[in-house]
């Protein structure tokens, strides 16, 4: 009898611990959520119908289940259940619908959640899906940087809709990070740092010691960090550099250009103005560009030196964006006569040029710190080997905030984001004899960079899910005409292909069926302002007929687009009256409220007031067919012109001009060789 | 034995936790002085509006852009609270769409149904309707 009792006791025993877990589970604060939310969906529904089906719903876990992502399960919408719904616009968290966003609504059941926004999809409890238990993993991104998100699949540096994540990566190569930290993707790149071979002849040993106590606050632009050096270091580090075996040539290069006689202040003036330095340069902060600010630049180095590098730049720093000008020997004296009589520190002590005196020891110890701080990774990246100075990036959006180091900073908060932020901000705060400098981040930049930093998984996403933009193929041409496209540095501003910059708004890779030769060769060697509105203007490079002739030639014949026309006309000849009715088009259709024509006209697109001779045909009417094709972000609206209409307005641009007066003034630009 | 199983988790499927606190004040709430946040799709059409619109018709929709003065007439006052009333939202869609011309006013303002999506001019409508409210009170 005992027995049976007892049998009977542990039996009810037995099943109350059987009981623990499903109880638990009903007590789930997701199932009073599900059916808050029946209750909510019912009063916002709009029929009867509708409010049954809400009513209906099981109260259950839901979840998107993402097989080729990594497997990624995403219980997320058991809480948040209307995100896909529009009827839940406005709805208290977490049931109101999701914002829209390029993968929202649409996206959800191919990219889940957590691959933007993080966290635990697993979880079915709040603590543990936002990762803000202590054991869970990794929490969610905080809303500053969800831009990161995009990042993990989206891998080119500027990112259409993620304008933070964009600027970042713009940030992060600008600071060169990828000199000293290895990051997948990133192998190929070189700091724009230049070599410190000349620096003993150059400038002086108190420009050195400036520049190497904070170079910010010599040139804004500069894009050397500050080291924080104590003087002692400043000091054995400027005789290691002033103790470098300056290449000979070079050497004497500048030494006999510093004897030169000096030029005309008042010619150099004009030089200066025309060359449109500031498109790259800024002078006293004034202009667009990241180039070294120039108001001072007569006190960072020699007369010698301005005119030997700006006779030829390239042999003095082969990965300058700088374009080697055509100034004869007389100009480019005039131009360095007036940065010597204008763009001057007056203020910098007499000497400031002055030669070092080296002292071996003091030299040897700076040797030292040259290797201690990573100095070669910009300065000399082939002498450093393969190995990158700084710890890999790759993976520290992944990190878990235990793993990190946090140190001294006792007073942030324990999470990623926050000792990312910290680490750009004050990078030796955390602890004594850290080397990383610092890069005077604004808040903005660094939240910025932490958003690109966020972005760099441990591992990369699946092929399907990665995106780069389709790459565009770039002809560079090998020979004369490679070298003259080099020397006049033309990637510094146009793209081809993929390749070069976005400075200009006329990339080259199909300049060949867009401009008439001769036009580009009168422009080539006096360039001028096309588009008054912008401040990147190209630069007049001086450039001599034969090398004008080669690259407008090369532009004709290598740089065109298939799906541009040559002669528009050809099925369909031109009459007498098409540039009339295009005349007519060019009112009605209010071009002249963007363009210049003759005397009047809008101040916005480029004057067309020569549009015949410089514009090809074929190519007018491919505009005028669609400008946005041709660049994405145009203003031009495309006015969905007829093959009839495009083609009269386009007769009408082709008269304008004064080398336009001939029928066909194609052929005789197409004969010349 | 089912029965006594069931009546032990009986209480269970039945239990109703107090719901918790669902409604937050927002945290704009807080700071009368910021505007609260635009919407994402009036920022989509904030961001258009800066790209294509703001030359001519200005920052705020005043009608001010820099390439204002070259145009005559002058372009519309697009913050006016009095044109806004008059205008219904297909009217300004449409009048984006096809452009001065279309509706019978000047052709300067040109057409930008080939260039935006009906999506797009959507989202520049519910962008201009925020105009008036930012507008700077006349001097």
């Amino acid at each position: 009898m005992p027995l049976r009792r007892l049998f009977a006791a542990s039996s009810v025993l037995f099943l109350l611990v059987l009981a623990i877990s499903p109880a638990k589970n009903a007590f789930r604060s997701y199932r009073s959520l599900q059916r808050q939310f029946r209750k909510l969906g019912s009063s916002r529904a709009h029929s009867l119908k509708a409010a049954q089906g809400y009513e209906a719903r099981p109260v259950a876990i839901q979840q998107i289940w993402l097989r080729d992502f990594e497997n990624r399960v995403d219980r997320c919408t058991t809480c948040h259940l209307g995100v896909a719904d529009p009827l839940m616009a406005g709805a208290p968290r977490p049931f109101d619908l999701h914002p829209g966003t390029p993968h929202t609504p649409g996206g959800f059941d191919r990219f889940g959640c957590t691959s933007c926004h993080g966290g635990q999809g697993l979880a079915t409890t709040q603590g543990d899906a936002h990762g803000s238990t202590a054991d869970a993993g990794p929490p969610m991104t905080p809303p500053v940087f969800i831009e990161s998100g995009c990042g993990r699949c989206h891998l080119s540096e500027s990112v259409d809709g993620a304008p933070v994540l964009s600027r970042g990566r713009t940030l992060i190569a600008r600071a060169g990070c990828y000199a000293c930290h290895a990051v997948r993707g990133q192998d190929a790149f070189r700091s724009e740092a230049p070599p410190l071979a000349t620096l003993p002849v150059k400038t002086g040993g108190e420009w050195v010691k400036r520049w190497l106590k904070d170079p910010k606050s010599i040139d804004p632009n500069a894009t050397m960090p500050n080291f924080h050096l104590t003087d002692q270091a400043i000091d054995e580090l400027s005789h290691f550099l002033f103790a470098a075996q300056v290449p000979k040539e070079l050497a004497s290069r500048i030494e006999t250009a510093g004897a030169e006689p000096a030029g005309s202040s008042a010619n150099g003036k004009k030089l200066v103005s025309e060359s449109r330095c500031i498109t790259c340069h800024t002078v006293e902060g004034k202009g667009k560009g990241t180039a070294p600010e120039l108001s001072k630049i007569a006190s960072t180095a020699s007369r010698g030196w301005l005119l030997a590098f700006l006779r030829e730049p390239q042999a003095f720093n082969p990965r300058t964006p700088m374009p080697r000008y055509h100034f004869t020997e007389t100009e480019s004296r005039d131009v360095v006569a007036y940065l010597e009589d204008e763009f001057r520190d007056f203020d910098a002590p007499k000497g400031i040029l002055e030669p070092l005196r080296v002292n071996q020891t003091l030299a040897e110890n700076g040797r030292k710190l040259f290797r201690l701080y990573g100095c070669f990774s910009c300065h000399d990246p082939a002498g450093s080997g393969s190995e990158k100075f700084g710890p890999e990036l790759d993976g520290i959006g992944d990190k878990r905030a235990q793993s990190l180091d946090f140190g001294r900073r006792t007073d942030l908060v324990r999470t990623l984001p926050a000792w990312l932020a910290a680490k750009l901000e004050s990078p030796r705060s955390f602890a004594d004899g850290l080397k990383m400098p610092s890069y005077g981040f604004s808040a903005d930049d660094s939240r910025a960079v932490t958003t690109a930093l966020l972005a760099l998984g441990a591992q990369s996403v699946p092929d399907r899910y990665r995106y780069a933009p389709p790459r565009k193929p770039a002809l560079l041409p090998g020979g004369p005409v490679g070298s003259l496209i080099q020397s006049y540095r033309c990637l510094s501003c146009h793209e081809i292909g993929d390749r070069g910059a976005d400075v200009s708004t006329a990339p080259l890779t199909y300049e060949g069926s867009k401009v008439k030769r001769d036009w580009l060769v009168d422009y080539l060697m006096l360039s001028y302002t096309l588009r008054p509105i912008l401040e990147e203007r190209m630069p007049v490079l001086k450039m001599p007929r034969e090398d004008a002739t080669q690259l407008a030639d090369a532009l004709q014949n290598f740089y065109l687009d298939p799906s541009i026309p040559e002669d528009p006309f050809a099925a369909r000849p031109a009459s007498d009256a098409d540039p009339v009715e295009g005349q007519r088009l060019y009112v009605g259709l209010g071009c002249r409220g963007c363009h210049i024509l003759g005397s009047s006209g809008g101040y916005y697109g480029p004057p067309l007031t020569e549009a015949g001779k410089r514009l090809k045909p074929g190519w007018t009417y491919a505009w005028l067919k669609g400008p946005q094709r041709w660049r994405a972000d145009v203003r031009c609206p495309d006015y969905g012109l007829s093959d009839t209409d495009a083609l009269r307005l386009t007769a009408y641009l082709e008269t304008l001009g004064p080398a336009a007066s001939s029928a066909k003034p194609e052929s005789a630009a197409r004969g010349v060789k | 034995m089912l029965a006594v199983l069931a009546f032990l988790l009986l209480p269970g499927a039945c239990a109703r936790k107090p719901a918790p606190a669902v409604a937050k004040t927002p945290a704009a709430a807080k700071t009368p002085v910021a505007p609260p946040p635009l919407r994402y799709e009036v920022r989509l059409g904030k961001v258009t509006f800066t790209h294509y619109c703001q030359t001519c018709h200005g920052e705020s929709g005043a009608g001010d852009g820099f390439n204002a003065f070259n145009l005559d007439p002058h372009p519309r006052d697009l913050s006016d609270p009095e044109f806004q009333k008059k205008k219904s939202d297909a009217e300004l869609a449409d009048a984006i769409q096809r452009g001065g011309a279309g509706v019978g006013l000047s052709a300067l303002m040109p057409p930008w149904g080939h260039t935006l999506s009906a999506g797009q001019i959507d989202e520049l409508v519910l962008y201009l309707r925020t105009l008036p409210a930012l507008r700077k009170p006349a001097s």
